[in-house]
């Protein structure tokens, strides 16, 4: 566990991974965000640049139309322009942050066109693994395989609960109707499912 | 929600996957515990490191169609505790269920908790577990009591309202009220089907600040549920109906 701790670290370190809370160099997210919050524009639209990829990301898996994602994706930036002076650090990264509003934004337009609910489960299965083709998706290798090894140490059933929530942007009462078993098996198994993510990826280093 | 933990549910919050009204108990109750607080951190950076596994560009046109809108959209001042303004933000987007946009420049959040009342601008415990004592019901609604404008340019900051009928409880949370003028105060009416009926003095705290947490109901010696909810300035002594203007109103 301590080799493995090690070599997480490492890796951390020396492939230079964005630390992106603003203690280093001028053109850090957190910068950027700084600068962005005072009405830099030019700022803004670098941390677009930085973000978009991220931010689309998530809301095309969970909105999955294009068009629509498209939509949601600026609706998500305007907002973080908004907010961007209410960014703070002590609570976690610009991309934790960025992912974090736009998984909101992307759940509220599933949500209000009640999409989840006439999505179903085969449907949703189908986006499950890390790698599915999205024709416009950028790949990033590195990430990836590193995501999916921390994804590979839960259980298939944590796995499947915590996509469907996430990805599927489902209720856990909703995954628990999908699923067919007991509310609080599935929050259980999103809890532990989420503590492990947490403890694979470093929680503390994006 | 009663037969919860709600420590439990850092990880579900971080997914989005709890339903509305687990979600505005836990948003009541993460931001003053220490443990949920850090879960929430934590998950939530997990939750980015995943979706950054699959990043996609959105189409072209996006970019300048931001850049756009932000040139003629403002930004929110800094100065709000981020659990409050996260909270006011979701609740501005969902006006649907709530009735009634939230004035964004307000957040400090205000509740006498029964019987003491509690200033400041920190999140109190007590208010809390009564915010999400009232929100565990079936029942529980949340408004906003609008500005009347009836005093003209004074009647800035704004007032939420969270009750339950079943749970007999309402929380006032309100900001940025301007101070009352001297020998007066703020008094919360509830207005139902018989009247009005006073509820509670306002008293002025920290910058226009207010926590109080209420009992109504039958139990409590009030008879009708709450058809209105309105916050008038009254002599300090407070009057048994109301004798000012009504400055802020919501209807249930």
């Amino acid at each position: 566990m301590g080799v493995l701790k090690f070599a997480r670290t490492g890796r951390l370190t020396s492939l230079g991974r964005a630390d992106d809370r603003g203690s280093g160099g001028t053109d850090s997210l957190g910068d950027q965000l700084r600068q962005a919050g005072r009405g830099d524009q030019a700022a803004f639209g670098r941390l677009y640049d930085e973000l978009s990829p991220l931010v689309h990301g998530v809301v095309l898996k969970v909105v999955r139309d294009p068009a629509q994602s498209d939509e949601v994706t600026q609706e998500v930036f305007v907002e973080l322009w908004r907010l961007a002076a209410r960014y703070d650090s002590s609570k976690g990264s610009v991309k934790s942050w960025a992912a974090t509003v736009a998984h909101r934004r992307a759940i509220d337009r599933v949500r209000s066109e009640q999409a989840s609910r006439e999505r179903n489960l085969r449907d949703v299965s189908g986006l499950m693994p890390a790698h599915d083709a999205v024709a416009d998706e950028v790949e990033t290798t590195f990430e990836q395989a590193r995501v999916r090894r921390a994804l590979d140490e839960l259980t298939s059933l944590q796995r499947e609960a915590v996509e469907l929530a996430y990805f599927g942007g489902h209720t856990y009462r909703e995954v628990a109707q999908l699923l067919g078993v007991a509310e609080g098996t599935v929050k259980t198994r999103i809890r532990d499912g989420m503590i492990r993510l947490r403890d694979e990826l470093g929680a503390s280093n994006d | 929600m009663t037969d919860v933990d709600i420590h439990h549910l850092g990880a579900a919050y971080a997914l989005d996957a709890l339903d509305e009204r687990e979600r505005m108990a836990f948003e009541a109750h993460y931001p003053s515990c220490d443990v949920c607080r850090a879960d929430v951190s934590d998950f939530r950076s997990a939750l980015a490191q995943l979706a950054g596994a699959s990043t996609a560009a959105p189409s072209t046109s996006v970019r300048a169609a931001v850049m756009a809108e932000i040139a003629q959209t403002r930004q929110l001042s800094p100065m709000l505790p981020d659990s409050i303004s996260d909270l006011a933000e979701r609740r501005r987007r969902q006006q649907r269920t709530y009735g009634g946009a939230l004035a964004m420049a307000a957040a400090v959040v205000l509740a006498f908790v029964t019987g003491a009342m509690v200033t400041g601008g920190d999140e109190a415990p007590a208010y809390a577990t009564d915010l999400e004592f009232v929100l565990a019901h079936g029942d529980a609604r949340m408004v906003t009591l609008g500005s009347t404008g009836a005093t003209g340019s004074s009647a800035d900051g704004s007032v939420k309202v969270a009750w339950s009928d079943e749970g007999e409880r309402m929380v006032l949370l309100a900001n940025g009220l301007p101070g009352a003028p001297d020998g007066q105060a703020y008094e919360l009416w509830l207005i139902g089907a018989d009247g009005s009926v006073p509820l509670r003095m306002l008293d002025d705290a920290s910058e226009g600040s207010i926590r109080s947490s209420i009992g109504i109901g039958t139990g409590v010696g009030i008879d009708s549920a709450p058809r209105a909810w309105g916050i008038t300035l009254e002599p300090s002594g407070g009057s048994d109906a109301p004798t000012g203007d009504i400055l802020y109103l919501t209807d249930v």
